[in-house]
């Protein structure tokens, strides 16, 4: 009765229902992984987060994702660090034709480029860095936001343990990645065994994990990249994991 | 200079001088009156630029002395040339020639030269060729032009003289020297002495000519000779000097050595695909129409282009292309027809026709390919701004192991 007679007197519209908008997901191609986002995927129009610790896998699960993307659509890497190798993405069966990397000489010519790829159709802005705070400028990550949501492409941010606040704030998703275990085969480390847990969301609550197998480049290699790990080792407890990395981070 | 060979022709096109052309068009009332058109600034100077055939059976002659062609046609209507005018117009019609032949010469504005060599499926025969050529000079100038077409540039001119305006003189192949042999020699593109001599002599034709040696015109004339040997048979040369505007939309790759053959040219087709595509992205723009254009040298210490052997062939796809994959098809056909005349050390791909790309649906299925020309045209913005260097292509290189990506991988910033 009380929102009828408000829309009544200010319009259709003046009062909205608080849920959030349904979001389109960009699937990452791995089934647990898109579980656990809410959107089925990475937020299209959304800054998301990989984090973790060192040899958390983070870092390259980002690589991953990126090459599984760009075997449907354009991908763009925008390398801060100067020290992405395209090898790897292509290692990793990412498709170099559909791969654009910007290696930035200033800061602005990196937030620029993403804007423009953004607002251009990429389907996924991949950004790195290792020290965000003195690479973002106050008002880039609202541009890149924008530009995002025009061009409904999803923005994912790697590496950098401290974030400032205006990249922070505008981030939807983060996701902490945590090292299970290595794989071995023939006396070889062939992949990472690693865990995934939302610990920041705007489209839900947070908490929800997978566990996923990053299967590394290797001749012998059956499968390159990633896909679900399913048997749980002996012994083996997630939650258990999670804590005691969280805890090292200082959460 | 070499030689012209027997399937040199050349289409010779004669029209009003083009700033006859402009005043008759500011003042219409004129037509088939006597006008002389020149007269620019004051003085001694000043001279006729053009003359209206009126005025022309008076005596008077462009770069006649200006008061004398007024004591010779007192009754003329005398206009100052607008060399601003008479070069855009001048530049509009090389524009449409340029079009239609990758060898054109524009002569003293009264006239133009096209090579008619090369490959037109469209139109196989070469007075097609030449009235496709005469009527898009119309459109240009907005005169009809008088077309002939003949085995080296005198006869080609000849025949164009005897043509009606919008009608397409031929002189047969092997013919000339019977189609010249009526030529009053005083016609001849020689120094007058030489044309007092020969009417002296009693030669007063071609035909007349062709009897002696070329020894003994030599002997009489000197270097004159030889040239009036030749004019008479129709053997002078049919090189042109081309007219060059860059094209509008082209690339351009020299090679290393001069390539004989056209199937190890076609190893270079995805390149130069590639690279016109890149330019037609980055001024969003579709080919309507592709030609290839194979040149024998590249010495620009030449004196003149006209020595260099030139192949060039058109296709004009069935729907504007924009992309590499478009491209590729017409772009192999042409070289599949490519017969070139010596080794090719230049090819040139030039686009024509450019309209809006096409979107198409056969695009969807091409693993967005209308999405990377989007993303494409975004990069080249991006250089354009910042500077090469910024954004990056990459692509494997096979044979170069290792841990540096740089050596491993080739990196292209277009």
């Amino acid at each position: 009765m009380a929102l009828s007679s408000l829309n009544l007197r200010y319009g259709p519209g003046a009062v909205r229902a608080g849920a959030p908008p349904l979001l389109q997901g960009l699937a990452t191609g791995v089934g647990s992984l898109d579980d656990i986002t809410g959107c089925r995927g990475l937020p299209r129009g959304r800054i998301s987060r990989l984090t973790g610790g060192s040899s958390s896998g983070a870092f390259d699960l980002g690589l991953v994702l990126a090459a599984e993307v760009s075997r449907s659509a354009a991908v763009a890497i925008v390398d801060f660090t100067l020290g992405v190798d395209p090898g790897n993405f292509e290692a990793y069966g990412g498709e170099l034709d559909n791969c654009w990397l910007v290696r930035p000489r200033r800061p602005e010519e990196g937030w620029a480029a993403a804007r423009t790829l953004a607002q251009a159709g990429v389907a996924l802005c991949l950004l790195v860095a290792e020290d965000w705070s003195r690479l973002t400028p106050g008002a880039a990550p609202a541009a890149l936001l924008t530009a995002l949501a025009e061009g409904d492409c999803a923005g994912l941010v790697l590496g950098g343990r401290l974030i400032p606040a205006v990249l922070k704030e505008r981030i939807c998703l983060e996701l902490e990645c945590w090292r299970l275990d290595w794989a071995l085969a023939h006396g070889d480390v062939c992949g990472l065994r690693l865990g995934a847990q939302v610990i920041r969301s705007h489209l839900g609550a947070p908490g929800a994990s997978c566990r996923l197998q990053l299967n590394f480049p290797r001749p012998y290699q059956r499968r390159v990249g990633l896909e679900e790990l399913t048997e749980l080792a002996e012994g083996e407890e997630l939650a258990g994991e999670l804590l005691s990395v969280a805890g090292g981070s200082g959460r | 200079m070499s030689q012209p060979t027997s399937r040199t022709r050349l289409a010779c096109f004669t029209f009003p001088h083009l700033a006859l052309v402009l005043a008759l068009r500011a003042h219409p009332e004129l037509k088939g009156e006597p006008v002389l058109v020149g007269g620019e600034g004051r003085g001694d100077q000043q001279v006729v630029v053009a003359a209206s055939p009126a005025a022309w059976a008076k005596g008077v002659r462009p770069g006649q002395d200006w008061r004398r062609a007024e004591v010779l046609c007192p009754q003329g209507a005398r206009l100052v040339v607008d060399r601003a005018a008479v070069a855009q117009l001048r530049r509009q019609a090389q524009l449409a020639l340029a079009g239609c032949s990758p060898l054109v010469e524009w002569g003293a504005d009264a006239s133009a030269y096209v090579d008619l060599a090369g490959s037109d499926p469209l139109r196989p025969e070469e007075s097609s060729r030449a009235a496709h050529c005469g009527r898009t000079l119309q459109e240009a100038l907005g005169v009809i032009p008088s077309v002939g077409v003949g085995p080296s540039r005198f006869s080609a001119w000849a025949a164009a003289q005897l043509a009606a305006p919008g009608r397409v003189r031929l002189v047969p192949e092997g013919q000339a020297a019977e189609f010249l042999a009526a030529w009053p020699v005083t016609a001849l593109p020689l120094p007058p002495e030489v044309a007092e001599r020969l009417m002296q002599f009693g030669l007063r034709t071609c035909g007349d000519c062709v009897s002696i040696t070329m020894v003994d015109l030599q002997r009489q004339f000197g270097p004159d000779g030889i040239l009036l040997h030749r004019l008479c048979r129709g053997l002078d040369s049919a090189r042109i000097d081309p007219w060059r505007e860059p094209p509008l939309c082209g690339v351009r790759r020299v090679l290393a050595g001069g390539v004989e053959d056209s199937e190890s040219l076609c190893f270079g087709a995805a390149e130069l695909a590639r690279g016109l595509a890149q330019e037609l992205s980055r001024q969003g723009r579709a080919a309507g129409r592709i030609r290839l254009v194979l040149r024998g040298e590249d010495e620009p210490q030449l004196p003149s282009k006209a020595d260099q052997q030139v192949w060039w062939g058109e296709v004009s796809p069935p729907t504007p292309m924009a992309t590499a994959d478009g491209l590729m098809g017409p772009l192999l056909s042409l070289f599949g027809r490519a017969r070139p005349l010596t080794p090719v050390t230049v090819v040139e791909l030039e686009a024509f026709d450019l309209v809006a790309p096409p979107v198409s649906q056969a695009g969807l299925w091409q693993g967005r390919a209308a999405d990377r020309e989007v993303v494409q045209r975004a990069v080249d913005r991006l250089h354009d701004r910042f500077g090469t260097g910024l954004v990056w292509r990459i692509e494997v290189r096979p044979g170069h192991p290792g841990d540096v990506p740089e050596e491993r991988l080739a990196w292209s910033s277009r």
